[in-house]
């Protein structure tokens, strides 16, 4: 029986071996990296960092719900929030660290979260698509018999 | 009326709407209002591209709305062949897992046609939409990537589930053929090169998104990990009396047995 720390490790390589695979075959037919690659790896991780810090505050109140409201996780929780904005405002005020084909820091600000708004989508219709199909295909076996009884 | 007053009132403000009136629906403080107030600002950033054309942003209210047809029939094909099968609640028709298939096909046939076809969203002027090759890379990518996760899962954690893993495995096989067909041969009108770029970018978008979202949950449990530690340990209650332990005995007796039966 394999490690539990392995399987992890699988699942993991088999998560990014299909995205290594096509990008290879892209870096095959002569491309290079894309230049702007890091700067929406950049974008990519602060906006969605932001955005679901705030996503999981709104969270908090279901949780207050059965603690009698305490201050302390929120404080906490809109500390992280504002450390993210503020990364993300420095970074992006950086020169052009993060500036994408934006006109300034505003404006890659809202392109980031509408960035965000459509990679977002495009994740949740494949990740409907991957766990339905998974489900799917559960659900299509027919049902074993376990014990003579149930027949 | 200034462009940027515009843009906050016929995209961004329906926009925050959205996670707000779902949030108010699924903490049920107000149920209905919270449904109306998302469909309602749903509709309104769909929309968006007409109520507000000079804001850039709306580009992305217009590929929602050119996506919704097929996703929607991608998300009805996942239900029919999900609850087709055996499941103990909920079961549909047999055929539900044919129809299906069927629409899930017909779905990931249309995103193609929408590609290599005249099916390609255009926004202004003629033009492409800008957030088509945002959306068509990525998707493609992350379900090639969910699905072969997903069929290894199955092997690793499951109880004799090859034959569903082998077709997890050729579901992400297509999907990967499909985005090599896309990195081969020109769209309708995109080029394969355009494609090829995004590539890039769409497989960025996945790993920063996926480490943003993973370091939020970590900060999260973090702060909840803190206050849960600072509380005092809650007070030891008193053993239970002779009488409680007599009631609990009777009471595992009765279910254990089924005396009373």
């Amino acid at each position: 029986m394999s490690k539990p720390g392995s399987s992890w490790r699988i699942l993991g390589l088999a998560a990014i071996l299909p995205i290594l695979v096509l990008v290879a075959i892209d870096i095959s037919l002569g491309d290079d990296i894309h230049p702007e690659s890091f700067k929406r790896f950049g974008n990519a991780v602060l906006t969605s960092y932001v955005l679901m810090g705030i996503i999981l505050m709104g969270n908090l109140f279901f949780y207050a719900d059965s603690r009698h409201r305490p201050m302390a996780p929120f404080v906490g929780m809109m500390f992280a929030v504002g450390v993210g904005i503020l990364i993300s405002w420095t970074l992006v005020s950086y020169q052009d660290l993060l500036l994408e084909a934006n006109s300034g820091l505003r404006s890659q600000m809202l392109s980031n979260i509408v960035h965000l708004l459509v990679s977002g989508t495009a994740m949740l219709l494949a990740s409907i698509l991957a766990i339905g199909t998974t489900f799917a295909t559960i659900t299509g076996r027919k049902r074993r018999v376990l014990f003579e009884e149930e027949e | 009326m200034d462009s940027m007053i515009e843009a906050a009132i016929w995209f961004w403000i329906p926009l925050i709407c959205v996670p707000i009136g779902i949030w108010l629906s699924i903490s049920g403080k107000a149920k209905n209002q919270g449904n109306v107030l998302a469909v309602a600002g749903f509709i309104l950033v769909l929309f968006s591209s007409w109520t507000v054309p000079s804001s850039d942003s709306t580009a992305a209210g217009h590929l929602l709305l050119s996506i919704l047809a097929p996703s929607l029939l991608l998300t009805y094909g996942i239900h029919g062949m999900v609850f087709g099968g055996n499941v103990p609640v909920g079961k549909l028709d047999n055929t539900a897992r044919w129809s299906g298939a069927l629409a899930t096909i017909i779905s990931i046939v249309i995103f193609c046609l929408m590609h290599w076809y005249s099916f390609t969203p255009l926004w202004r002027n003629g033009e492409v939409n800008p957030y088509w090759i945002v959306f068509w890379p990525t998707f493609l990518l992350f379900s090639t990537s969910l699905c072969s996760l997903a069929s290894f899962a199955l092997i690793i954690f499951g109880d004799n589930r090859v034959g569903e893993s082998i077709k997890l495995a050729c579901l992400s096989v297509v999907m990967t053929g499909i985005a090599l067909a896309a990195i081969i041969f020109d769209g309708y009108l995109t080029t394969a090169e355009e494609f090829r770029d995004y590539l890039w970018l769409a497989a960025a978008d996945i790993i920063g998104t996926s480490v943003g979202v993973a370091m939020a949950i970590g900060a999260f449990a973090v702060v909840i990990f803190s206050y849960e530690k600072s509380l005092p340990p809650p007070k030891k209650s008193l053993p239970p009396s002779d009488e409680e332990i007599e009631h609990v005995v009777e009471l595992a007796s009765a279910h254990i047995r089924g005396e009373e039966e």
